[in-house]
């Protein structure tokens, strides 16, 4: 009897390959509007990841609208407060543009990320009925990237001319821009009509030579 | 005999009281606006773009152009972005300086706020007493790091140095005498008919529309709304001030303006717990030769003056960001104004404009 009740020693477990060391910067963390979408939308859910303590949820675009709605109303999450919005450019992907959400609750002070992927011209679909403040983000998105918004009431360029040529935040797009994208047009009035007339811009870092071959853009 | 109708005209871009190179498109009917277009981008320089071709360490001067009144803001919010995405541990004493510098600057930046918005409004001496303050700050953003307006002044990691010797002295000096000094400013505002008459019930803004809106700082909170990423999301060791959150009832101009006041209390109140609970040590994590954050990516938000600073940037684990993007309080503040402005006058537009505290920098990036 006395044996039996002797603690028998642990068998040594066999040395283990070391597992990968986990990176602290991708563990998990809790997230109430993740659990929520898990079990209301989970077929609205693509891809959850984590990183550096944030939730990043890709959803499908053509349920954006749906689950940004939801996440704004349903009590408990109210995403009442959309703190940015922008695009992405990864010209080798499949779908090589992205469309990042980050939303804040000011009721609750949690956040997260929504993202949703697109081909390369497939339209977005505007989040301005859901959050007015989208307006300008999308705006801008569409203008340095040329991501189309579906339903955005304005949709123009917002910071570059509008005259402009291309897309300056497109990878493909070189930093010092192509000669002719801008071409300013003067506006030249007459007694009884205003015309336009073209004016090339020249610009990027073979600017001065190309004025003292041609002789345009002096002055 | 009479004909009425409405008129389209330009407010700015060369107009002293835009604050910078910021178009408004009015429709006017007499004196009443109809309908208000902003009209932006005329200060774009393409910082993004330019971000994706700059190391880690190369892109702090750049954010220094941004928001160029509050520079130090941007500084915080870019750096504690970058540790973020790399998991850095900043040392606190490193932290607490950080605090000292950027409430600071949240004084040096409500002080041109103020000097200039009274400026607008017709008020000239504020302009000259706040601008007598806002010198002994940026002096000693000289004595810390050598510059005056574009300070380039922390590092990713924690500071470049220490403070030089003295500084906190001439810190604590500065926050002995700020109180009197900030009753003499509202000796001539709080209470002066004129101003109060142009910004009492004038540019109203509800809560519910400044959060839909995506409004955020000092208007935010003057319409009711408690929201300061201070207290929400706190960084930077935020979490161990204590501070109040000043909050507006009404969402008019005067709320603006005393909730920008009381902000700049609550502000000496967290520099002068900063300076007696300064902890000892090294002011620089180690951090290796050349930033190269693992791919990932990181939003990282900091209460700038102006409001919520965003920063979000993408790594592909190389030496510089794969996309990088500001998001600007100006330029969401910005948008709210047809709002802000429905049904207002001419000259309330001075008014509103003032109040909200555009930097055109800030906007276009």
């Amino acid at each position: 009897m006395a044996d039996e009740e002797k603690p028998q020693p642990p068998p040594a477990a066999p040395p283990a390959a070391a597992p990968p060391k986990p990176d602290p910067l991708k563990e998990p963390v809790a997230s109430r509007a993740v659990d929520f979408l898990r079990a209301a939308m989970a077929d609205a859910i693509l891809d959850v990841s984590y990183f550096a303590g944030q939730a990043i949820v890709r959803v499908p675009p053509a349920r954006l609208i749906e689950v940004m709605t939801c996440l704004r109303d349903t009590v408990d999450l109210r995403f009442d407060y959309l703190s940015n919005l922008t695009g992405m450019h990864w010209p080798k992907n499949e779908r090589p543009f992205e469309v990042v959400y980050h939303l804040d609750s000011i009721t609750y002070r949690h956040r997260l990320t929504v993202k949703i992927d697109l081909a390369e011209t497939e339209e977005a679909p505007s989040v301005t009925s859901v959050w007015p403040t989208a307006g300008w983000h999308e705006r801008e998105a569409f203008d340095l990237l040329g991501i189309r918004f579906a339903g955005h009431p304005d949709l123009r360029r917002i910071l570059m001319p509008d005259e402009w040529q291309g897309h300056p935040l497109r990878k493909d797009y070189p930093l010092e821009g192509n000669p002719g994208d801008h071409v300013q047009y003067r506006e030249v009035g007459t007694a009884t009509h205003v015309y336009a007339q073209e004016r090339p811009i020249l610009r990027g870092f073979g600017w001065k030579k190309e004025v003292e071959k041609t002789g345009v853009g002096r002055g | 005999m009479f004909r009425t109708e409405e008129m389209e005209i330009n407010m700015g871009p060369q107009h002293p009281s835009t604050h910078g190179v910021l178009r408004l498109v009015l429709q006017l009917d007499g004196e009443e606006i109809k309908e208000m277009r902003p009209v932006i981008g005329y200060l774009h320089r393409g910082v993004e773009k330019l971000c994706e071709h700059r190391t880690y360490a190369m892109i702090e001067p750049l954010t220094d152009r941004l928001d160029y009144v509050a520079a130090i803001s941007e500084n915080l919010g870019y750096c504690g972005a970058v540790e973020r995405l790399m998991g850095l541990e900043v040392p606190p004493r490193a932290q607490y300086i950080r605090v000292v510098l950027a409430e600071l600057q949240r004084l040096a930046s409500h002080l041109l706020w103020l000097g200039t918005h009274a400026l607008d409004l017709g008020a000239m001496t504020v302009f000259f007493y706040t601008f007598r303050e806002r010198e002994l700050i940026l002096d000693l953003f000289e004595a810390f790091c050598g510059a005056r307006l574009t300070y380039n002044s922390m590092r990713i990691g924690g500071l470049y140095e220490d403070v030089p010797r003295g500084w906190f002295e001439r810190v604590r000096h500065l926050v002995k005498i700020f109180p009197a000094r900030m009753r003499e400013y509202e000796d001539l505002l709080t209470v002066n008919r004129i101003f109060v008459g142009r910004t009492r019930g004038v540019g109203l803004l509800g809560a519910a529309d400044a959060i839909a809106y995506g409004v955020s700082g000092p208007p935010l909170r003057a319409s009711g709304v408690n929201y300061d990423v201070r207290r929400a999301h706190p960084y930077s060791s935020y979490e161990k001030f204590e501070f109040d959150v000043p909050l507006g009832q009404n969402g008019d101009t005067y709320d603006r303006y005393l909730v920008r006041m009381e902000e700049m209390r609550q502000s000496l109140r967290i520099i002068a717990q900063a300076l007696d609970g300064m902890p000892e040590g090294p002011v620089r994590a180690k951090v290796p030769k050349y930033i190269k954050p693992p791919a990932g990516e990181v939003y990282h938000v900091v209460e700038s003056p102006r409001g919520e600073q965003g920063f979000y940037i993408v790594s592909t684990g190389g030496e510089m960001p794969y996309r990088m993007r500001f998001r600007a309080p100006s330029f969401v503040n910005i948008q709210a104004l047809p709002v802000i402005c429905r049904g207002a006058m001419v000259a309330d537009v001075v008014a509103v404009i003032g109040s909200i505290d555009v930097v055109i920098g800030d906007c276009d990036r």
